[in-house]
């Protein structure tokens, strides 16, 4: 009975045995830490999972491994050393060798295991993979390496640009022109001391001002007037800030790329060329006109002569007076056409507006040269539309004159027998009047001067002496005073035709309403 | 030592007395497991059943005692069914002192090679069997070498094999080198009185 009951007991004890086994076996194996034991020589007892995994040996090769074959021998003799010492080492940071010969790096903590009689029998030795945490260590040394880098960069960079900008503020500041820069919201962001000088107002009271506040100023008012709500491209537009300032203004958007960043205003001032040029103008008026009485009296003079008024005269007195006539005639023109050249520039040409019809004015001033048209064998041809042109505002000696310059240049430089033809064509919103010749045509190297006062191509200087230079400028002021334009084709030896528009009513009285 | 495998020689060798503990028939288990998986534990279990012994590896229990037969048994039935030489016995033997439950409880007391020789090595072989006494003749660790004698225990020339194994696997738990081995010197069945066992390291 005794034997039986001592029976029970054993068996009893060693189901607890087989399920502590299993239970500390079960522990061991769960451990996601690589942990093993190690005798107190160094000689690796036991290990879990985890240790053959980071280690890469299986049990039956690690176990009775010394552990300086997984670790630097100088590190783990520290390290025991230091256990040893201690009875522990916490989280010091080793690397650990693998089968494969790869380096981990490992937190590495130990504890010491004794026996009950306090003898060393070994230590237990936990590792912590820290490859993650040192690839997320030196990823994050990268990023900081390149951050400080780009920080570096956008500092110098930073430099770079406020050197630039310091550069060109000095240029706006020491400009001569008077600079404004409006925003894309059209407010005013900046003012250079030129600007501030020509309207005479501080920067500081203009700053961030739209145009129309700006208007109130009465010294911006004029170019507020120009610039509009929305401020548009204008190239060299006169302004007459107050007297004694006149300023040419330019105005050109800023741009980078397809982004508008606002517009830049140019104010040159121009006082003084205008002041020059007043003069001048006055000068050649007043001369012009000095010249003009004694001419008309040498004219009459001659043609009492001529008319035999103050008796009879050979026919080898009236060839000379006749050529003396025919000089002073030209001098008279010549007279005439600067007094109308004075009169554009000064401004005060366009004076007699009226509602008329183009096309009589063709007809009287084709029918004035109908006497040089035969003398020259010239054909000219006169087409009109099918359509009834419309009424234009114009100042009708005015368009008689342009008309007449450019007939009498078409005639005078188309060789006897050449043909001259005169379209006049309605336009949606204008009439065009074309006048094409089989004339010596202009040099292309010329043709850009054309329009300008004294102007003659040289082919035509070569082959007549005769015009002044100042009949297509005439004739191109006189068609911009009517709001018109003009423009002109040519090739040398083939001929030249000229056109111009003039705007059909509506938009001649919007235009109108400018002045 | 090659007859032939069957019932009759089983019957034979499981009377010899003694006992063994569990833990070295499951260190045949896991040996088995790791090379041949649970198919191959399967296959050892059937052969284990035709030669009259129905034994399940998995419901030994490590710290009871099983008898002594039963350890040689195991490891012919290994033999034959996987057809493994002597080396791969031993090779067993050497397993086991790395996965055995009591070398783990008694790695406590491998504080020196003086130690296991002298002190530990009865006691340890008391731990796994009833039968046989285990004593170190002579220890000599200057020229690297012990010889270690056991008595009283004849049950199967397959056991010294694995015990050659089984002492190598010890001596590496207990000294840093990488060449150690272990021989049967002389043997109860070549006619010797005793199995004794020299161990040399480098």
């Amino acid at each position: 009975m005794v034997i039986e009951k001592e029976e029970e007991k054993i068996s009893t004890l060693l189901e607890d045995l087989t399920s502590l086994e299993s239970y500390a076996r079960d522990l061991f194996s769960f451990l996601p830490l690589p942990v093993c034991l190690a005798s107190s020589i160094g000689i690796i007892l036991e290990v879990n999972p985890a240790f053959e995994n980071i280690t890469g040996y299986n049990i039956e090769e690690i176990i009775g491994k010394p552990i300086e074959d997984i670790l630097v021998k100088k590190e783990f003799e520290e390290l025991a050393k230091e256990t040893l010492e201690k009875g522990f080492v916490r989280a010091k940071e080793l690397i650990i060798f693998t089968k494969e010969k790869k380096e981990i790096p490992t937190s590495v903590s130990t504890i010491l295991r004794k026996s009950e009689e306090g003898e060393v029998i070994g230590y237990f030795v936990g590792l912590f993979d820290l490859s993650d945490i040192k690839k997320t260590e030196k990823d994050l040394k990268s990023a900081q390496i390149a951050l400080l880098n780009m920080l570096e960069d956008v500092e110098e960079a930073r430099g770079r640009a406020e050197e630039e900008k310091n550069k060109t503020v000095a240029i706006i500041n020491n400009f001569t022109d008077g600079l404004l820069v409006f925003d894309p919201e059209n407010k005013l962001s900046l003012v250079n001391p030129q600007a501030e000088k020509i309207f005479n107002i501080k920067q500081r009271d203009m700053i961030n001002r739209s145009i129309q506040e700006l208007k109130t100023f009465p010294t911006v008012e004029p170019l507020a007037l120009i610039l509009f709500k929305e401020i548009k491209d204008i190239f060299r537009k006169e302004v007459q800030i107050k007297e004694n300032l006149v300023i040419e203004v330019s105005s050109v958007p800023i741009l980078r790329g397809e982004e508008k960043l606002g517009n830049l205003i140019i104010l040159h001032d121009i006082t003084r060329e205008k002041l020059v040029e007043k003069m001048k103008t006055e000068f050649v008026s007043i001369s012009a006109h000095q010249l003009r009485t004694p001419l008309s009296a040498i004219k009459w003079t001659i043609r009492m002569l001529l008319d035999g008024d103050l008796g009879a005269i050979t026919l080898e007195q009236r060839d000379f007076l006749e050529k003396t006539y025919r000089s002073n005639e030209k001098m008279i023109n010549l007279i005439n056409s600067l007094l109308d050249v004075t009169r554009i520039e000064e401004g005060r040409y366009l004076y007699k507006p009226v509602l008329t019809e183009i096309e009589p004015i063709c007809q009287f001033v084709i029918k004035s040269y109908e006497d040089e048209i035969k003398r020259k064998n010239i054909t000219v041809d006169f087409k009109k539309p099918e359509k009834r042109i419309p009424k234009i505002v114009m100042d009708v000696e005015k368009i008689k004159l342009a008309i007449q310059n450019l007939l009498d240049n078409a005639i005078r430089y188309t060789p006897p027998g050449g043909k001259v033809t005169i379209v006049l064509k309605r336009g949606k919103k204008e009439v065009e009047f074309s006048i094409k010749d089989s004339g010596v045509g202009v040099p292309k190297d010329q043709q850009a001067r054309i329009f300008t006062r004294f102007f003659r191509g040289a082919n035509v200087m070569r082959m007549d002496t005769e015009g002044s230079g100042l009949g297509l400028y005439i004739v191109k002021n006189i068609i911009e005073a009517h709001g018109g334009k003009t423009r002109f084709e040519s090739e040398e030896g083939k001929g030249t035709t000229f056109y111009f528009t003039l705007p059909i009513k509506e938009e001649f009285t919007e235009f109108l309403k400018e002045f | 030592m090659n007859q032939e495998l069957n019932q009759e020689t089983v019957k034979k060798i499981m009377e010899a007395k003694g006992e063994v503990r569990g833990v070295t028939l499951k260190t045949d288990m896991e040996f088995i497991l790791k090379e041949k998986g649970e198919e191959g534990l399967k296959k050892l279990e059937d052969e284990l059943e035709k030669l009259g012994q129905l034994i399940k590896f998995h419901e030994i229990k490590t710290m009871d005692f099983y008898p002594i037969g039963l350890r040689a048994v195991s490891l012919l039935a290994i033999k034959k069914v996987f057809g493994f030489d002597d080396e791969k016995i031993k090779e067993i033997g050497l397993f086991a002192t790395k996965t055995t439950l009591i070398i783990k409880l008694f790695v406590r007391y491998f504080l020196s090679v003086q130690r296991v020789f002298m002190k530990e090595a009865p006691r340890l072989w008391a731990k796994h069997y009833t039968v046989g006494e285990l004593n170190t003749v002579e220890l000599n660790e200057e020229k690297k070498y012990g010889i270690i004698r056991l008595k009283n225990i004849n049950v199967h020339p397959i056991v010294c094999c694995y015990l050659e194994g089984y002492f190598c696997g010890i001596l590496h738990l207990i000294i840093k080198s990488s060449r150690i081995n272990s021989q049967e010197s002389k043997c109860t069945f070549r006619g010797d009185e005793y199995h004794e066992y020299l161990l040399k390291w480098e």
